[in-house]
């Protein structure tokens, strides 16, 4: 099963993973994986942001994602340091535990002919979710599909976290099953799709996705785990209810899930911390991986979920 | 070595195959016969990849790779057609197999219910990868719909995904709630309103009638005349034990295959293992008892002692986002009781169902924390006396409050509708409250929020002890009963601005703190939604007062008085005639002519209710509801007809209201009166309702009474004409149905909102009243309607003396 030739060194969508945190009224870096970029890493660590400074400033001061293409001329702050870099797109996506901001997670992305992918947020009008924006690389044809595409409660992964009120994660995006968008999911050469709501003050809808294609995929690994106290009580657990590894297969087990301690491992800080948790030296990860990033997710003030890829 | 053959590679022969090869892999050499053309996967996981949320390799128990290192060799896609137990081989399609021991492992077929056009093409039922393969290709294209006929796990798992691949879904369920067999009312509320957030439409008491279309599926048609497009219809309505071979070989067969404890049939050298069988008169359908089933077959294929114990079950549905756990009996019956536990603003429901100091049952929706301890504790038996009063809390308990009687209003969103008089809105109270408005005076001045009949008052409270928390006061308040903290009139908001529109979605939202209500609160919340909703609430018999649910007076002898309608208080000789044949054919020992211009016959057996109704029926006569909570009588002079002081036409009118007002449901009795001239024959000055006729038209009069209180009526409006008179009259009935508190006659509710809010509705605002008379309509049109010829015609049985007082809500 899975057996899949794993290129380690293959192009990745994501170039660049932050995580943001408020501090003294400002967000401070608290951890980052640049992979060698190591100029843009020394250009981040001296950077901090006001609410509505630079791109997390602005997740945070708008409280709520912020899909960026294009760093010139653009409230992006590191613009120099990215053009050099080769960076041209990014997304902040807001931490939110009630009307506390607990931190700002930030992907960069490059633009060029083979990166695919999809990093999308979706919000609700009229009673449906539509794009709002999102980043596509090269799959032009896909997000044009995107675009003109709508999602009810209860529909494709978008509708689905809508409906259901947590992240998911959709096999086979486009092969061989009837996913909306599936023709040109397939086209595009996605795989899995990772679903997650983003809550806000105030309550606007909106859906984070993240489709990974095989060639230059988002991750390898991804994981959802259940921290809501309506499953887990008090016990300051979390516990794995879906996951699929390019090199282990299937990481749900139905019957013995996989559990979480606060503070105990990169799951365990998350739970413990609330707040995401970025890291690329490998210590301590699944075999075979080198970085991973945690992300909460915060329902009405307490943690619901968090969502981890591994690279 | 010895040869073991198994029919069948499903999860019940897959676990005890790897159960026996673990335990001694050299004692059997194994040919494994499937029909489908697969080996083991986990079945119960074909939702997750129906819906795209698991792929098929992830759900694969064994691969070929596994039968290969295991020497198992494989017969996939190849049906047995025949078991020679004389000669002890297994006949497939591609030839026979000698065993020494054979294990049948057939699992279970769908039932499909036999309706006009079950075998056209684009029905199908639920049981494997071809299956969730065929379902998962029928929503190849935007806008595709999908019927699912039943409301149990499968069904429910099945539209879910069917959702999630982007196809319009309806569940079709033949009970009153989804998933009867595991959840009880209040929690199939829950999990119905998870279901429709999703999309999914479910109509609950639905019965599949025919599968409409020309060469496929294009609709389903149910017995009440309702269509629901289809171009997918799948049947998730059970399932039965696939027995045919062991049936064929002459085996012992109940209604599975017969086995032992050791899961040996009435063969000694065939076992059989899984959904198949039948043990002990009991089926299984759930993957526990399954395997341990399977390891008992393995034991047992190894001389070794083992024996399979049924033990309890729970249950948890595999729909992403939907929590609910359900285990053990939670029936209601003597000697049992409930503890509940309801957070309106999370969606949870727990229930607990104790008897002689045990947990016997769980339900529990949206909060499934600890359901493994709870359903520990019902699996042991243990005594939980000690930890009684904290036992919902779960184990970790440590002084956590109970419910919060301020959670329903909590969760009210910022657009509720409070105050229904002015339009205000639980977010502009907020706001008020933000804006320094710390009481009710002050809220009132700056929103108008219950300022008008007063209803919401409570609500407005509670918003304010919300918001203010400590700082504000809660005045005490009369709650309905110890079901609830809310008033009356919180409830009745609540049923209007959050369109709640069933008893368990009242109870649910309302924050209720038993399982299902009771006799006090019951006929209250029934009379409160079938006014509110008549189109989608349908009257619940068990929630009124046996006089209405006989729609007859139970006397203190234990029988009944029958009062037929005489419209305005007239009558001719062929009604006399035939109530005078009905007393005599009855043996009615009491005639009487009551105060309302009625005949009452006293002294009617229960048994004998439906039969004297038919007979007054077929004179014309029908139910006089002297028994309701509704209008009584219309009691009426004769006006200008006979009378030399008559100034109009009084019993015409008299006729008319009652002919327009009849069946209608009120929060108490309603009495009419019109009277042809203000000497007032007719006594309409101390009715609910009177009017009394003048030369320049017609005085309206409300709020008279003449029982423990005796109070004249005050005067709502005069009328010119007597369409004008009826609409007022009607219009007064609708705004007192949709405002007045159960139990409140028109007098009472008139002293709490004040008449001139009354008059403003009714008489002042032409559009108001004319929009209560189009309501009052809208009901009518459910509910003007004889209840006694209803009844004998659909419910004569129930007036059988062996009728089950158990289930008599109230009285």
């Amino acid at each position: 099963m899975m057996d899949t030739v794993l290129d380690a060194a293959a192009r990745t969508f994501i170039q660049v993973t932050e995580v943001w945190v408020p501090q003294d009224g400002k967000l401070v870096l608290a951890s980052g994986n640049y992979g060698d970029l190591d100029a843009f890493k020394a250009a981040s660590g001296k950077e901090s942001f006001a609410k509505g400074e630079g791109l997390p400033g602005k997740a945070w001061a708008d409280a709520r994602p912020v899909v960026l293409k294009g760093f010139e001329n653009s409230y992006f702050k590191r613009a120099e340091a990215a053009k050099e870099a080769g960076l041209t797109s990014g997304v902040a996506i807001p931490v939110f535990a009630g009307d506390e901001l607990k931190a700002v997670l930030t992907v960069l992305c490059g633009d060029d002919d083979e990166r695919i992918g999809a990093i999308e947020v979706w919000t609700e009008a009229d009673g449906v979710l539509k794009l709002d924006d999102g980043y596509y690389g090269a799959a032009k044809q896909f997000e044009w599909v995107s675009q003109h595409t709508q999602f009810p409660r209860g529909q494709g992964l978008p509708g689905g976290v809508w409906a259901a009120s947590t992240p998911m994660l959709m096999r086979d995006l486009g092969s061989g099953y009837k996913f909306i968008r599936a023709e040109s999911a397939g086209k595009a050469g996605l795989t899995t799709g990772l679903g997650l709501p983003v809550p806000v003050p105030g309550g606007d809808v909106f859906i984070l996705t993240l489709l990974s294609a095989l060639g230059t995929p988002i991750a390898r690994r991804f994981e959802i785990w259940d921290a809501r106290a309506a499953t887990m009580g008090h016990s300051n657990e979390a516990v794995l209810i879906d996951g699929i590894c390019e090199r282990e297969g299937k990481l749900w087990d139905d019957e013995n899930p996989r559990r979480a301690t606060a503070w105990q491992g990169r799951i365990g800080r998350v739970l413990g911390s609330g707040q995401p948790v970025v890291e690329s030296d490998g210590a301590g990860l699944p075999a075979g991986y080198a970085s991973i990033v945690a992300l909460p997710i915060h329902v009405g003030g307490a943690l619901s979920h968090i969502v981890a890829w591994y690279r | 070595m010895k040869k073991l053959v198994i029919i069948g590679a499903g999860m019940a022969s897959g676990r005890a195959l790897e159960r026996l090869i673990d335990a001694d892999p050299e004692a059997y050499d194994v040919t494994l016969f499937n029909a489908e053309p697969r080996g083991n996967y986990n079945r119960i996981m074909l939702s997750p990849v129906l819906s795209g949320e698991k792929s098929y390799a992830e759900i694969v128990t064994h691969d070929d790779d596994w039968y290969a290192q295991n020497n198992v060799t494989c017969r996939f896609g190849e049906p047995v057609t025949g078991i020679d137990r004389d000669r002890k081989v297994v006949i497939g399609t591609k030839g026979e197999v000698p065993y020494d021991k054979l294990l049948i492992a057939t699992g279970s077929a769908p039932f499909i219910i036999p309706v006009p056009g079950h075998d056209k093409p684009g029905v199908i039922a639920y049981r494997d990868l071809d299956d969730t393969n065929a379902m998962i290709n029928a929503a190849d294209a935007p806008g595709k719909s999908a019927v699912v006929i039943g409301g149990g796990l499968l069904g429910l798992e099945a539209a879910a995904g069917l959702a999630l691949r982007g196809m319009s879904v309806t569940v079709i369920h033949l009970m009153g709630h989804l998933l009867e067999r595991q959840l009880d009312p209040a929690a199939g509320y829950l999990l119905q309103k998870d279901l429709e957030k999703r999309g999914i439409k479910v109509h609950c008491q639905g019965a599949t009638k025919a599968i409409l279309g020309e060469d496929r599926a294009e609709a389903v048609l149910l017995e009440d005349g309702t269509v629901y497009d289809a171009d997918l219809v799948v049947m998730a309505v059970g399932i039965r034990p696939e027995t045919r071979a062991a049936t064929d070989a002459g085996l012992d067969v109940g209604r599975g295959i017969s086995v032992d404890a050791q899961m040996v049939t009435s063969d000694p050298d065939i076992l059989a293992v899984g959904e198949c069988v039948e043990f002990d008169g009991q089926l299984f359908g759930l993957v526990a008892p399954l395997y341990d089933q399977a390891k008992v077959v393995a034991a047992t294929l190894l001389d070794q002692p083992a024996a399979f114990t049924p033990k309890e079950l729970s249950t948890k549905l595999k729909v992403t986002g939907c929590d609910l756990f359900s285990a053990g009996d939670f029936a209601d019956g003597e000697g049992r009781e409930d503890i509940v536990f309801r957070d309106p603003s999370r969606g949870v429901y727990k229930r607990l169902v104790i008897e002689d100091d045990q947990l016997k049952g769980a339900v529990f929706y949206g909060d499934t924390s600890d359901s493994n301890w709870f359903f520990g504790l019902i699996r042991d038996g243990e005594d939980i006396s000690d930890m009684r009063e904290t036992l919902i809390f779960g184990p970790a308990y440590q002084g956590g409050s109970p419910v919060d009687p301020l959670s329903a209003v909590a969760a009210l969103p910022r657009d509720a509708e409070i105050c229904g008089c002015n339009g205000v809105c639980k977010g502009q109270i907020e706001d008020a409250i933000a804006g320094g408005a710390t009481d009710l005076g002050a809220v009132r001045a700056i929103t108008k929020a219950s300022g008008s009949c007063g209803t919401c008052t409570g609500l407005v409270e509670q918003v304010l002890s919300v918001t203010l928390g400590d700082d504000f006061k809660m005045p005490a308040a009369q709650s309905i009963c110890g079901c609830t903290d809310m008033t009356h009139e919180d409830v009745r908001r609540m049923i209007k601005s959050q369109e709640l529109k069933s008893m368990p979605a009242v109870w649910q939202e309302c924050g209720w703190k038993t399982s299902c209500g009771c006799h006090i609160c019951r006929p209250a919340l029934n009379y409160y939604l079938l006014a509110d909703w008549p189109l989608d609430y349908k009257d619940d018999p068990q929630s009124r007062f046996i006089n209405e649910r006989k729609h007859a007076n139970i006397q203190k002898d234990g029988t009944f008085s029958v009062v037929p309608r005489m419209w305005g208080g007239m009558t001719n000789p062929a009604e006399l005639r035939a109530i005078a044949d009905a007393a005599e054919k009855y043996n009615v020992p009491t005639v009487h002519v009551t105060g309302g211009q009625r005949i009452d016959l006293l002294g009617v057996k229960g048994e004998d209710l439906p039969a004297i109704w038919a007979d007054l029926n077929k004179a014309g006569l029908v139910s006089g509801h002297a028994y309701s909570k509704g209008l009584r009588t219309v009691k009426t002079c004769v006006g200008t007809d006979h009378c030399r002081f008559g100034t109009q036409d009084s019993t015409g009118l008299g006729i008319k209201l009652e002919k327009k007002l009849w069946g209608s449901w009120t929060p108490h009795k309603v009495k009419l009166a019109v009277s042809g001239c203000p000497r007032n024959c007719a006594e309409a000055t101390c009715k609910d309702i009177g009017v009394v006729c003048v030369d320049s038209g017609y005085q309206i009069g409300v709020g008279g009474a003449a029982g423990m209180d005796v109070k004249e009526t005050e005067r709502l409006a005069d009328a010119a004409t007597e369409e004008d008179a009826i609409e007022l009259a009607t219009a007064f009935m609708q705004l007192y149905r949709e405002n007045g508190k159960y139990l409140d006659r028109p007098y009472k509710w008139i002293a709490k909102v004040g008449l001139d809010w009354v008059k403003e509705r009714v008489v002042d605002d032409l559009e108001s009243r004319k929009a209560l008379v189009e309501r009052f309509e809208l009901s009518q049109s459910i509910y003007r309607t004889d209840p006694w010829a209803e009844h004998v015609k659909e419910r004569a049985e129930s007036y059988q003396p062996l009728a089950n007082l158990t289930l008599e809500a109230a009285e």
